[in-house]
């Protein structure tokens, strides 16, 4: 689904990824972990086509087409997802209406039909009822006066209503308590399916014990490092991110 | 149109420049003939629009102080707790050498515009050179026309941990009422860090008018602190225009204590010219009495990621009125721009009057700007919670007034100069305050 | 505060251009839909002011001895006034003799039946419609084309309550002695300099009259249209709300694409005795001239509303889109005890419009409450400025004032002020004003691209938000209209 090759990505004259390569299959669950600084938030943000991101060599292909030839929105209307790390506040927009010109918008750029309002209702409330949520959120702006966990809370709630194929979640789990935590994990876990995978973008492994994956890739400065399976996690949690720096400079010699 | 302030002014401006020669002659003729030629701003001057000229300009003062050299000062009046660096100071607008203090410090200079001009004129011709061809800025020409004196203060690139300059200016008791002119320049070299304190005095009943322009330069990475401690007697008048020039990566940090004069006009231009330049500004006014303040801030941002954050504060008491203008302005172009300004009020009298107007321009979209204004009474709340601590109503005031005010000066970190300001503007307060909050409340 | 305005200054100097969000800007194209004319016989005065052109429009409306006489005295003022100077408005001096005075369809018309087709088509396709279907829409309307009132709708189901809602002709002919009592207490004839121009040439406009404690049982709407050229439209209206009344009126303007500027100076007084009510909502789209700045109406309008009774309420909304210039404070002078104004805007400016406005709340009586919210969108290279004066008198205890002023950039060459006035003389007042400037996030417009919304829409939806504070206070018909307006202004934002 998802064939990212050699990939080199300058930020501000700065280079940040040098060479990542990754591939992600239909079904799947990637984890992306690292320490601070080694470019996972740039990962996911040249994934849905931010300004500002030059990617100087290198190549990302979806579906078989060449993605970043596509603008933000033809990249959501593909089934691209962003999760934000930081999920910005747009005041006096309503969230509902928000999320009905997203999904239309995606539905037209398919060729397929608009939902009515009351369609588009109807969708939101099942969407709410897996994921606990209450109507308030509804009806305010989007992510206006949110809470850090309620911002993440929304986040998974556009991504089960837009029914992405690739979801990327940005460090998601950032700033959220155990309760919070679950909530997204369990969000994640319903809507995992064979046509649809996720790259888990995440500094800890406790995100990892409730949204399993299959592959656990360690992304340090601009490539990936390690890859393996859950166990490769455990791992990191327990020896810290020194670990693979130290083994690398073994295998080395 | 001439008028009973300006006429003398201005016909003992021209004797003064009748003999000079060369560039400051004629700068001098031309702010005469600007002023000859549009006297007094108009009463509709938008800069002038809560600062009435009339009583002013009605007005007759002797140019200059010819005792200045003779007068007896108290030496009590020009101490500053915590200040014992160099000095230099001025009496009724004649600079006074015994008692100033000049060491020589390297890297330092310390002169009397006079002094320089008979040394280096030509150094000075950059600033003096300056033309106010707005007829609102009449105070401006008649310091450009008439200042043969003032402090040069200049420091030479990379020197930092310069004790703290005293810059003194006292009204001293005269037989007539005086006009003194002065102009003070302050040039901070590439990479070097001053810090100044401008320290206004008076003797009790004194009612001079003052006028002093200050014109800063701060070159490229250089800071320059600069307190203001106005303490003037309450019958004088001052008009003081602060101007300065920060080049990339220079910044000006000034706070503005007012607590004494009669009437006062405090122009503060600055301009934001080098890249990353940035501008700091916390103020306070406290009045009372009859007392009139007006403060106009004047910020442009003429560069890159430039920024200004402004803090003013202004008390009103008895029969007084505080003007606050703070006006910020993007130019077309000066992406980065970070602008704040702060203006909160309390009015707490119902003779007295605050008029608050804070500006933005805004010609770049790269920018975050905003500004705030209030006028009120003290919080309630907090009023109440003093007292059920077990302060008296009055106590409780006068606190809580002080803290508002203090968010000008707490960042001094000369202890003693702060505790100074502190009680300078404590024993200012209300001693009774009238309970005017409750008089008005609905229900 | 207009006689105080300064002389425009220089534009400060440019510093080089960084990159930034020309893509916003780029296609920025606007449509004017309203910019048609009606071919339409009309008799006109030509162009030229002098006594005998008062004379003639008074003369020509039937107008009572006394009526010509105050329309005299405010032309006689009008003539030892000085033309303001513009603080922030680059305009060029109006010559007022190239301006005809009266324009109006040649023939008169005893009710909507007779109205030819062209006029009602007219409205129709301004979206105004006068014919018998209006009743669905529950809106009373009075349609005032160039210089006077074309007809009024549903003015009998109105009668039956009591309310009086005519043109302006028609309530001086009717109800003189209304009129006398109220005309320019609001805004008196020597106000400022248009106000002084209205008052001796005005041709038409509305006049409502609530009478003591009925709520008029429908909105009431007028709709002005400029369509002559080389004319100039000086329409009155006049508001009394008796006590207890309340009433909810909609006004709404459009004029043809013409490349010379037309003056539109109106003059709007309310009144609002003891437990009044009234909303003023206006949604504004003057032709604002093309892209290049030629054409376009002059908008120098007078508004004050005056809650003259205790616990009275006056309510400005206004969304303004068009003109070449406006320049308007929509003002309540707060003389009641309690009573309460508010003033809620969005204007938005393009190409090289240019906007100042804002508005004065002056609070006299006791715990008297003002709030203005104020939303500015620059686009192009227009100006977009904010001016407003909150004035506290001193025995106004218990006076309260929140403003809000958020200022929205969209590209580079535009610029957006904010310029408030507070003076208070009552220590038992409460004041505050905040304001901001910013341009559209790119984190903003990123966010919404990411979860498929295009360019184009997301700003639209971003500005939408910015404005909703405002829209709210609209009636419903009017804050869609008002959001198709905003579109179709930012239509073809992003390329």
């Amino acid at each position: 689904m998802l064939k990212i090759e050699n990939l080199h990505v300058r930020v501000a004259g700065k280079d940040i990824l040098k060479g990542l390569d990754l591939q992600v299959k239909a079904g799947e669950v990637h984890a992306i972990m690292g320490p601070n600084g080694a470019g996972k938030s740039t990962l996911g943000n040249v994934l849905a086509g931010r300004a500002g991101y030059e990617v100087s060599a290198g190549s990302i292909h979806f579906e078989g087409g060449n993605l970043l030839e596509l603008e933000p929105e033809e990249r959501a209307a593909a089934g691209v997802f962003l999760a934000f790390q930081y999920p910005v506040e747009i005041p006096g927009v309503n969230n509902t209406y928000f999320l009905r010109a997203a999904l239309n918008a995606q539905r037209k750029r398919r060729g397929e039909a608009e939902l009515d309002s009351m369609q588009f209702l109807k969708r939101v409330r099942e969407k709410l009822a897996v994921l606990h949520l209450k109507d308030e959120l509804l009806h305010r702006a989007v992510n206006e006066g949110f809470s850090g966990g309620e911002k993440k809370r929304n986040e998974i709630f556009q991504m089960a209503l837009l029914e992405p194929k690739l979801a990327i979640l940005d460090e998601t789990d950032s700033g959220l308590d155990i309760d919070a935590l679950k909530m997204v994990a369990d969000g994640v876990n319903a809507m995992r399916d064979p046509a649809r995978a996720f790259v888990v973008i995440t500094h800890y492994q406790r995100l990892l014990d409730y949204i399993v994956p299959d592959f656990v890739h360690v992304l340090a400065d601009g490539r990936i490092v390690e890859s393996g399976d859950k166990s490769l996690a455990l791992k990191l949690e327990e020896h810290g991110y020194s670990w693979i720096a130290e083994r690398k400079l073994a295998g080395a010699a | 149109m001439a008028t009973g302030f300006l006429e003398p002014l201005i016909a003992e401006g021209a004797t003064l420049a009748g003999g000079q020669a060369g560039w400051l002659g004629r700068v001098r003729a031309n702010a005469l003939a600007q002023l000859a030629r549009d006297g007094m701003p108009a009463a509709r001057s938008e800069a002038w629009k809560y600062t009435s000229l009339r009583a002013l300009a009605q007005r007759a003062y002797q140019r200059g102080d010819s005792d200045a050299a003779g007068r007896s000062i108290d030496a009590g009046l020009l101490a500053l707790p915590g200040v014992d660096g160099p000095r230099l100071v001025f009496v009724n607008g004649a600079f006074r050498a015994d008692l100033s203090r000049i060491e020589p410090i390297d890297g330092l200079q310390l002169h009397t515009l006079s002094q320089v001009l008979e040394s280096d004129a030509d150094s000075l011709q950059g600033p003096l050179s300056r033309s106010f061809d707005d007829a609102a800025d009449v105070f401006a020409r008649l310091n450009t026309a008439l200042a043969g004196d003032g402090p040069v203060i200049r420091v030479a690139a990379g020197r930092r941990d310069l004790p703290l300059v005293h810059l003194v200016l006292i009204g001293a008791a005269a037989s007539t009422e005086l006009a003194w002119h002065l102009r003070g320049i302050i040039e901070v070299g590439e990479g070097a860090a001053l810090r100044v304190v401008e320290h206004h005095v008076g003797e009790s009943g004194q009612a001079h008018f003052g006028n002093l322009l200050t014109q800063i330069a701060v070159a490229a990475g250089g800071r320059l602190d600069l307190l203001q401690v106005q303490n003037s007697s309450e019958s004088a008048s001052l008009f003081r225009r602060s101007e300065a020039r920060l080049a990339a990566d220079a910044q000006l940090e000034m706070r503005s204590i007012e607590a004494g004069t009669a009437w006062l006009r405090h122009d503060l231009a600055v301009t934001l010219a080098g890249d990353r330049s940035r501008f700091v500004s916390r103020g306070v006014f406290a009045l009372r009495g009859r007392q009139h303040a007006d403060t106009r801030l004047d910020v442009r941002h003429a560069a890159r990621d430039t920024a200004c954050d402004i803090v003013w504060r202004g008390v009103a008491d008895q029969r007084s009125r505080g003007v606050f203008h703070g006006a910020i302005t993007v130019n077309p172009g000066a992406d980065g721009s970070d602008a704040q300004l702060s203006n909160k009020n309390l009015l707490l009298s119902a003779q007295a009057e605050i008029d608050s107007q804070p500006v933005l321009e805004i010609y770049a979209d790269e920018v975050k700007a905003a500004h705030g204004a209030t006028v009120g009474q003290l919080d309630e709340q907090a009023l109440f919670y003093l007292r059920s601590r077990g302060l008296s109503a009055q106590q409780a005031r006068s606190l809580l007034t002080l803290a508002f005010c203090r968010i000008a000066f707490d960042s001094i970190e000369n202890t003693a100069l702060r505790e100074h300001v502190d009680a300078l503007l404590l024993e200012r307060l209300p001693e009774e305050v009238e309970e005017f909050a409750s008089e008005g409340a609905p229900a | 505060m207009t006689q105080a305005m300064q002389r425009a200054e220089p534009a400060p100097r440019e510093v080089p251009p960084s990159p930034g969000n020309e893509h916003i800007v780029e296609a920025m194209n606007r449509r004017y839909d309203a910019g048609f004319v009606t071919d339409i016989e009309t008799d006109s005065l030509p162009p030229g002011l002098n006594e005998g052109v008062v004379r003639w429009i008074s003369e020509r409306k039937g107008e009572p001895a006394w009526m010509t006489e105050w329309r005299l005295a405010a032309y006689r003022h009008w003539l030892t006034m000085i033309a303001p100077e513009w603080a922030k408005l680059r305009i060029g001096p109006i010559d007022f003799q190239t301006i005809s005075y009266y324009s109006a369809p040649k023939a008169k018309y005893k009710s909507l039946a007779d109205v030819p087709k062209e006029l009602i088509d007219t409205y129709d396709k301004l979206g105004v419609p006068l014919h018998e279907r209006a009743k669905l829409a529950g809106v009373a309307v009075d349609a005032v084309f160039d210089s006077v009132s074309v007809g009024t709708t549903f003015q009998k189901e109105l009668a039956d309550v009591g309310v009086i809602f005519c043109s302006m002709s028609e309530a001086i002919r009717s109800h003189p002695e209304l009129v006398r009592q109220y005309l320019g207490s609001v805004v008196p004839t020597a106000d400022n300099y248009f106000a002084a121009l209205n008052s001796a040439v005005f041709s038409d406009g509305s006049f409502v009259f609530i009478p003591k404690g009925v709520r008029c049982p429908m909105e009431l709407s007028t709709y002005f249209r400029i369509n002559a050229g080389h004319t100039g439209q000086f329409e009155r209206t006049l508001i009394i709300a008796e006590e207890g009344a309340s009433v909810s009126y909609l006004e709404g303007c459009t004029a043809p694409m013409r490349d010379e500027n037309q003056l539109h100076a109106a003059v709007v007084e309310l009144v609002a005795l003891d437990d009044a009510n009234i909303k003023y909502s206006t949604v504004q789209n003057w032709y604002p001239g093309d892209e290049n700045g030629v054409g376009g109406i002059y908008n120098f309008v007078t508004k004050r509303g005056d809650c003259r009774g205790a616990r009275s309420k006056i309510v400005w909304t206004q969304v303004e889109t068009g003109s070449a210039i406006t320049w308007k404070y929509p003002s309540c002078v707060l003389r009641g005890d309690d009573s309460v104004g508010e003033f809620h805007s969005v204007a938005l400016t393009h190409h090289h419009q240019q906007a100042d406005t804002g508005t004065k709340m002056i609070h006299i009586g006791r715990n008297t409450k003002s709030k203005i919210i104020a939303k500015g969108i620059s686009a192009g290279r227009s100006q977009n400025s904010y001016r407003g004066l909150v004035k506290i008198e001193k025995g106004a205890s218990g006076a309260r004032n929140y403003t809000q002023c958020d200022s929205l950039l969209i590209g580079k060459q535009c610029g957006a002020h904010t310029f408030p006035y507070i003076e208070v003389k009552n220590p038992g007042a409460i004041v505050e004003h905040e304001a901001t400037t910013s341009k559209i996030s790119d984190d903003q417009m990123f966010y919404c691209r990411s979860r498929g919304i295009a360019e184009e829409d997301a700003v639209s939806l971003i500005v939408d938000g910015f404005c909703k504070q405002v829209f709210r206070e609209l009636p419903m018909e009017f804050a869609v209209e008002a959001k198709k307006l905003l579109d179709l202004s930012l239509e073809g934002a992003v390329g």
